[in-house]
C-alpha cells in the first residue's frame, strides 16, 4: 500500500511542480532567458491569497482568482518595465542579453523577497484552506482536502493551457514567436504583445500555484526559492522551452523523488533530481522533448 | 524649521534621563531577513530592547547609556562572521550577543575569540559552541545535551518502545538527534530509536511521513525550526501519523510558544507534548516578571523563552560592566567568569568544567507541557513536568483516535 501512497503523492507533487515550471519554460521558449524571479511570482500568489483571505476576510475561493490576477499583473509589469530592453530596440543591450536577464531577474527576486519581509513581516502565514476537511482516506490512501483540490485545479489548468496553446489564435501566436521571433513579426504577429501575454500567463500560473499551496506550505518571504530551483531542473529536464516536456518532467520528477526518498534515502531526495538532470544532460542534452539545435 | 529640535528636546526630557556621556556599545548579531530565522531574531530583539530601556531609564551603567548596534546576519555563517568583524573593529562594541542559530554562532565565536571580545550566546543550542573552550564565550542559554537528556528521560518515563525523530540538516538538528540517540541508549535501553534528517528548505515531507504509516512509532519527535517544522507537523497530522491514539507528537524544539505557532499549526498542535524553557506557571525572579509585564504591554502577547534569554544576555553584560567598573573586554570577561547574578530566569553561574558545560549555565530550568486544545495559550496548557520535577505521566491526555 505504501507504493500506492507514494505514487499518488508523487503525482500530486508533480502537478504542483508542473504549474510552476510551465511558465518558466514558456518564457525561455520565447525569450531564451531564465527568469530568476519566477519563484517570487509564486510567493506573490501565496501572500495575496493569504492576506486577502485572512486580513480582508474575503472567502478563500474568491481570494484564489485575486491571487492569480495579482500574479498576472506582476508578470505583465515585469515584462513591460524590465524585459523590453531585451528586444525593443536597445541594440547594444541585446548583445549582452543573457547577462542583462540574469542580473535584472536576480535583482528583482532579492528586491521582492526583502520587500515582503519588511512590509508584511518575516513570520510564516498559513493560508485558510478551501475546504474544512484536513484529512480523509480513499481506500489505503490518506489525502489532504486542500492538496486534492489544488491538484485537481492544477491538472485542469495544465490541460486548459495545453489546449489554449494548441488551438487558440493567441496560443498559435505564442508558438510562432517561440519558433522564430523575426519570422513571426514578418507574418504580422505582434511579438511584443505576445511576450507580454507570456509573462502574464507565467505570473498567473506561478501565483496560482503559490495560492493553492498556501494552506500547505506556510508561506514566508523566501517561500519561492525551493520551487523555483525545482522548476529550473524541470525546464532543463523537459527540454529548454518545451511546455509538454516540462509537464512530463514535472510528473516524472515528483513520482521518482517520492519513491527515491523512501526506498533509497530521504537525505538525498533533492540531490537525486539533480542526478537525473546530469544523466539527461550527458545522454540526451536536448532534454526529454527538446530539439537538437546547432548554432552557426 | 525649529520643529524637529524642539520635538527631540521634549522627547529627551519626557524620557526622564538625559545622558551626556558616550554610550556603551553592545553588538547584536541576529537574523533580520531571510533565509535566517527572522522569527527568532525578532523575539531576541524585543527582549534586548526591553532590557536596554530598563537599564537606560535607571541611569545606564557607569553613568553611560547602553546602545545596541544591530547587524543582520541573515542566518548565514559567513554573514555572521562579517557582522562580528564589523561590530568589533568598526563599531568598537564591548561585547557581542543575540546569537540564535548555531551555525552562525560557530562562525561568530571565531571572530570574538580572535579579538578577545566577550560573546554571550543567547540561543545557540549546539554543544560545539561550548566544546571549543573559548574563554570569551559564555552560555546562559539552552544546550543540546540538556534537551536531549530531557527528551530521553521523558521517553523513559513514558515507557515508549519505538521512537522516530525528524531533525533538520543543520548543526543544531543533527547534533541534537545524535545526542538523543546516545541518551536514549543510556536512559531507556529498551527503546528502538532512529532519526531522519530533512532539508529545512523543503516544503514537502510527505514521503518521509508516509514511510511511518504502515508501522507507526510510539512517538514522533520534532527537531526542526519553522517554517519547515510547521509543515512537518501538519503533514504528520494529515497523514494520520501523529498525534494519534497510537503515536504521540513531541516538539523538542520548543516552538509552541512562538507567536506564529497556532496560525500555522492548527489541529496538528492539539495533544502535542512540548519541551519548553518557559511556562507562565513557572516561578521566575522579580526581574523576569518585570520583563514579562513589559513585553505583554508592548506586544499584547505572552512572552516566550527567547524574550527572557535575550533579556538575560544583555543583563549579564550590563552586570559584568558594573562589577568590572570598566568597559574593557578582558575585564568584562573576567567578571562574567565569576558571575553570580539573578536575571529573569534564575541565578547565573558559569561552570568551568570542560566539555559541553564549559562556561555554561548548567542548571537551566525546563518543563514539559501538553497542548490540549487548538489555539490554546501556553498559560492554559497542561503542565506535566515542572522545573526540577519528574514527569507526571498520569497527566498526559491521549488523542481519541
Amino acid at each position: 500500500m505504501l507504493v500506492v501512497d507514494l505514487f499518488v503523492n508523487g503525482l500530486i507533487v508533480g502537478l504542483f511542480y508542473a504549474l510552476m515550471a510551465v511558465g518558466l519554460a514558456m518564457i525561455f521558449g520565447v525569450l531564451k532567458i531564465v527568469n530568476f524571479a519566477h519563484g517570487e511570482f509564486y510567493m506573490i500568489g501565496a501572500y495575496t491569497y493569504v492576506l486577502v483571505a485572512l486580513k480582508l476576510g474575503v472567502s478563500p475561493w474568491a481570494a484564489l482568482p485575486l491571487a492569480a490576477i495579482a500574479g498576472a499583473l506582476v508578470g505583465w509589469l515585469v515584462e513591460r518595465s524590465l524585459m523590453r530592453p531585451l528586444y525593443a530596440g536597445y541594440g547594444s543591450w541585446s548583445i549582452m542579453k543573457d547577462e542583462y536577464a540574469v542580473v535584472v531577474t536576480f535583482g528583482l527576486s532579492l528586491f521582492l523577497i526583502n520587500l515582503v519581509d519588511k512590509v508584511v513581516g518575516p513570520y510564516p502565514y498559513r493560508g485558510p484552506a478551501l475546504v474544512e476537511t484536513s484529512r480523509f482516506a480513499i481506500g489505503p490512501v490518506m489525502l489532504n482536502g486542500q492538496k486534492l483540490i489544488a491538484a485537481g485545479v492544477s491538472a485542469a489548468l495544465l490541460i486548459g493551457l495545453a489546449l489554449f496553446i494548441k488551438r487558440s489564435l493567441w496560443g498559435r501566436q505564442i508558438q510562432a514567436v517561440a519558433q522564430n521571433r523575426l519570422g513571426a513579426s514578418l507574418a504580422g504577429i505582434d511579438a511584443t504583445r505576445t511576450t507580454s501575454l507570456i509573462f502574464a500567463i507565467s505570473g498567473l500560473l506561478a501565483a496560482l500555484s503559490g495560492a493553492l499551496l498556501a494552506p500547505v506550505i506556510n508561506p514566508s518571504p523566501d517561500v519561492g526559492g525551493f520551487p523555483a530551483v525545482k522548476s529550473y531542473v524541470i525546464v532543463v529536464l523537459g527540454g529548454m522551452g518545451s511546455v509538454w516536456g516540462a509537464m512530463i518532467a514535472s510528473l516524472l520528477l515528483g513520482v521518482l523523488e517520492s519513491f527515491f526518498a523512501v526506498y533509497v534515502s530521504y537525505d538525498y531526495r533533492d540531490a537525486f533530481g539533480l542526478l537525473i538532470l546530469m544523466l539527461v544532460l550527458i545522454f540526451r542534452p536536448q532534454g526529454l522533448l527538446g530539439e537538437k539545435v546547432r548554432e552557426l | 524649521m525649529f520643529r524637529i529640535p524642539l520635538v527631540a528636546s521634549v522627547a529627551v526630557f519626557a524620557a526622564g534621563v538625559v545622558f551626556a556621556a558616550e554610550p556603551i556599545k553592545v553588538g547584536i548579531s541576529i537574523a533580520q531577513s531571510p533565509p535566517g530565522s527572522v522569527v527568532q531574531g525578532t523575539q531576541v530583539k524585543d527582549g534586548l530592547e526591553i532590557v536596554k530601556d530598563i537599564v537606560n531609564k535607571q541611569g545606564g551603567v557607569l553613568g553611560r547609556p547602553i546602545e545596541l548596534v544591530y547587524e543582520d546576519n541573515q542566518g548565514i555563517p559567513e554573514k555572521g562572521r562579517a557582522a562580528s568583524e564589523k561590530l568589533i573593529t568598526k563599531d568598537k562594541v564591548v561585547a557581542i550577543t543575540g546569537g540564535h542559530q548555531s551555525s552562525v554562532c560557530l562562525a561568530e565565536i571565531e571572530v570574538a575569540h580572535r579579538y578577545g571580545v566577550p560573546y554571550v550566546n543567547t540561543n545557540c543550542w549546539s554543544d560545539d559552541v561550548r566544546t571549543k573552550h573559548y574563554p570569551e564565550v559564555f552560555n546562559p542559554g539552552n544546550y543540546n545535551t540538556r534537551v536531549s537528556m530531557a527528551m530521553a528521560e521523558t521517553i523513559a518515563a513514558m515507557k515508549l518502545k519505538n521512537v522516530v525523530a525528524f531533525a533538520e540538516n543543520t548543526d543544531y538538528g543533527i547534533g541534537q538527534a545524535k545526542l538523543l540517540d546516545k541518551f536514549i541508549k543510556e536512559k531507556s535501553p529498551g527503546t528502538k530509536f532512529r532519526y531522519e534528517t530533512l532539508d529545512r528548505a523543503s516544503k514537502d515531507f510527505t514521503p518521509a511521513v508516509l514511510a511511518l504509516r504502515a508501522n507507526p512509532p510510539d512517538m514522533v519527535i520534532n527537531i526542526m525550526l519553522p517554517p519547515a517544522a510547521y509543515i512537518l507537523m501538519n503533514q504528520l497530522y494529515e497523514q494520520g501519523v501523529a498525534p494519534t491514539a497510537k503515536t504521540w507528537s513531541y516538539d523538542g524544539a520548543g516552538l509552541a510558544d512562538y507567536p506564529d505557532f497556532w496560525q500555522n499549526v492548527k489541529d496538528a498542535g492539539k495533544d502535542m507534548i512540548c519541551f519548553a524553557l518557559y511556562h507562565p506557571k513557572m516561578n521566575i525572579p522579580p526581574l523576569g516578571k518585570q520583563v514579562a509585564e513589559e513585553y505583554t504591554k508592548r506586544a499584547k502577547a505572552e512572552p516566550n523563552r527567547l524574550i527572557f534569554q535575550a533579556a538575560d544576555s544583555l543583563l549579564l553584560i550590563v552586570d559584568a560592566i558594573k562589577q568590572a567598573k570598566s568597559t574593557d573586554p578582558k575585564a568584562i570577561e573576567a567578571a562574567l567568569r565569576t558571575m553570580n547574578f539573578t536575571g529573569t530566569r534564575g541565578t547565573f553561574k558559569f561552570s568551568q568544567e570542560p566539555g559541553y558545560t564549559y562556561q555554561q549555565w548548567v542548571d537551566i530550568p525546563y518543563v514539559n507541557y501538553q497542548l490540549t486544545a487548538v489555539n490554546q495559550p501556553i498559560s492554559q496548557s497542561h503542565l506535566i513536568q515542572g522545573p526540577g520535577q519528574p514527569l507526571d505521566v498520569s497527566k498526559l491526555q491521549k488523542p481519541a483516535k
